[in-house]
């Protein structure tokens, strides 16, 4: 029973992390329209810009965490600004653009720091224990964060004017448009948001895992299958999407193993979509 | 609420070697109603998406209230004043009938000049329903509700893209309502495309007829689908019983 515990808890805060990761990218793919390559070296980035401010700068984790989140959003927005808004409408250059941004952001982080995962150890250790439940707490302490990122991204969202011209230009950019919104405005911030999400979860995530030039793969990998599961372009949905993800992985690695538990969650993800295709909280495109 | 005159000069637009329409020039005077007809592939969508600047011309000019507008983006156009509606129904589908119309007045930052959020929704019938999912509603209300945003902007003229397609014939008294509920309050020029001519004769006093890009006659309906050449190009020899 405690086995079958400790695997929800795990399972919420991994997925409490892919929603950060998939929260970001579903919001690029509905506003802009663009399916983002370099979402997981943006991760990659946000893991080495905190190392550097750690163990370069001598800041303190929470510091260094933030200085990610700045520093990839500003990298995302100075990208969709100079070169990204100059191609929107062509999804093939958007999405050569974007796997040519992660592949030059990866190699150059591969030639500063090389090959080899630094030693960067997650500041705080030790276990929360109730009765036979352990749990890390680093992991609490990063699902506590990636809970309060994500009400604060649906405050931001569904409370203010930004977000709600960011949702406007997600449902209809021409109607958008034709009531006053501006979307060379709003493209690089939404771009910058969601890059400085996927900042803050390398950040987070990255002392608790693993850091190294090529840990973007994966993160591209888990972000598209995530997102295709809760309805592309959903928000909900991917939130949602994040914690199926998380808890079946869990449970799976827990109980199968890691290789069994991708092959279980393939395969899930598969059958959701065989019967709904347009994923879990996603709509059926609506036609001219 | 007084609008500003819509004046066109010398409109063309091309993609490539098509041309969609050529040497368009017409006014639109604060108040006034203009229908325009014309076959399919007249070009009228182009017409009214170059004025609300969501294509770019290629010559000619758009003036409103005596500022030249021509070429500027569509967001600039709605926040001076241009309105429109889409064929389709254009709303955002995932916020609610009230969220629609709030957004509309946000946006277009047209202090002073936007409607009021409940006034709109009393006087399009869209109050009881306010709080329903937009794509939740019925394609006729959908459409209402897209032609409350684009008056909800405040506009100095409203260009009005087939308000009537897709309708029922009993539901397309609620786009008479619409516009007398416009002329009344709103004060501004209205540009209806649209293919029922019904319609076209009860609202306007004043129609513009394209076809294969020029335009053909311009004038109030009685005369205009009178001429033979209108009733050739537009409706077909044999259908003169329609006009």
């Amino acid at each position: 029973m405690e086995q079958f515990s400790q695997a929800m808890i795990i399972g919420v805060s991994l997925g409490a992390q892919y929603a950060l990761l998939a929260l970001g990218f579903t919001l690029i793919f509905g506003i802009l329209g663009v399916v983002n390559f370099s979402h997981g070296g943006f991760y990659m980035l946000g893991g080495y810009v905190a190392y550097s401010c750690v163990y370069h700068l001598g800041l303190p984790y929470p510091l260094a965490v933030l200085a990610a989140v700045f520093a990839t959003g500003a990298l995302g927005y100075l990208f969709e600004l100079v070169l990204l808004e100059r191609v929107i409408d062509d999804h093939l250059s958007t999405l050569m653009l974007t796997l040519g941004l992660y592949l030059i952001v990866s190699t150059a982080v591969l030639l500063i720091f090389g090959p080899v995962s630094p030693e960067f150890p997650f500041p705080v250790s030790g276990a929360w224990r109730a009765g036979p439940i352990y749990v890390p707490l680093e992991n609490l302490v990063v699902l506590a964060v990636c809970v309060c990122a994500i009400a604060g991204l649906y405050a931001l969202l569904f409370s203010t004017d930004l977000g709600r011209g960011l949702r406007a230009l997600a449902d209809d950019r021409d109607v958008a448009m034709a009531q006053g919104m501006r979307p060379k405005l709003l493209f690089p911030l939404a771009f910058a948001l969601a890059t400085g999400l996927a900042g803050l979860t390398g950040a987070l995530v990255t002392p608790i895992l693993s850091l190294s030039p090529s840990v973007g793969d994966p993160v591209l990998a888990t972000s598209f299958l995530t997102v295709i599961l809760g309805g592309l372009g959903s928000l909900g949905g991917a939130a949602l999407a994040a914690f199926v993800v998380g808890i079946v992985e869990a449970y799976t690695s827990v109980y199968f193993g890691g290789s069994v538990g991708a092959l279980v969650l393939f395969i899930l993800v598969l059958v959701i979509l065989v019967f709904r295709p347009t994923g879990l909280l996603g709509r059926e495109i609506r036609g001219a | 609420m007084a609008g500003d005159e819509l004046r066109v000069e010398g409109l063309a637009k091309r993609f490539g070697g098509l041309r969609v329409f050529h040497d368009i020039n017409f006014r639109l005077p604060p108040g006034e109603i203009l229908g325009v007809i014309g076959p399919n592939g007249a070009g009228k969508t182009t017409l009214i998406n170059v004025i609300s600047g969501r294509i770019q011309p290629s010559s000619g000019q758009v003036f409103l209230g005596g500022r030249n507008i021509t070429g500027q983006p569509s967001h600039a156009l709605s926040r001076l004043g241009v309105g429109r509606s889409f064929q389709q129904t254009n709303t955002f589908r995932s916020a609610s009938v009230r969220e629609n119309i709030s957004r509309a007045i946000r946006f277009s930052r047209r202090s002073g000049s936007a409607v009021g959020l409940d006034l709109l929704l009393r006087d399009f019938q869209l109050t009881d329903r306010m709080n329903e999912q937009s794509d939740k509603l019925p394609y006729g209300l959908q459409k209402m509700l897209g032609l409350a945003m684009a008056y909800a902007i405040g506009p100095q003229v409203l260009l009005l893209d087939e308000p009537a397609a897709g309708l029922e014939r009993g539901e397309r008294s609620r786009i008479d309502g619409f516009v007398a509920h416009v002329r009344e309050h709103g004060g501004c020029g209205v540009l209806i495309v649209e293919h029922d001519m019904d319609l076209i004769r009860r609202l306007c006093p004043r129609i513009l007829v394209l076809d294969a890009g020029y335009v053909l006659a311009d004038g109030p309906p009685a005369e205009v689908l009178a001429r033979p050449d209108v009733i050739k190009a537009y409706l077909g020899a044999g259908d003169e019983d329609e006009v």
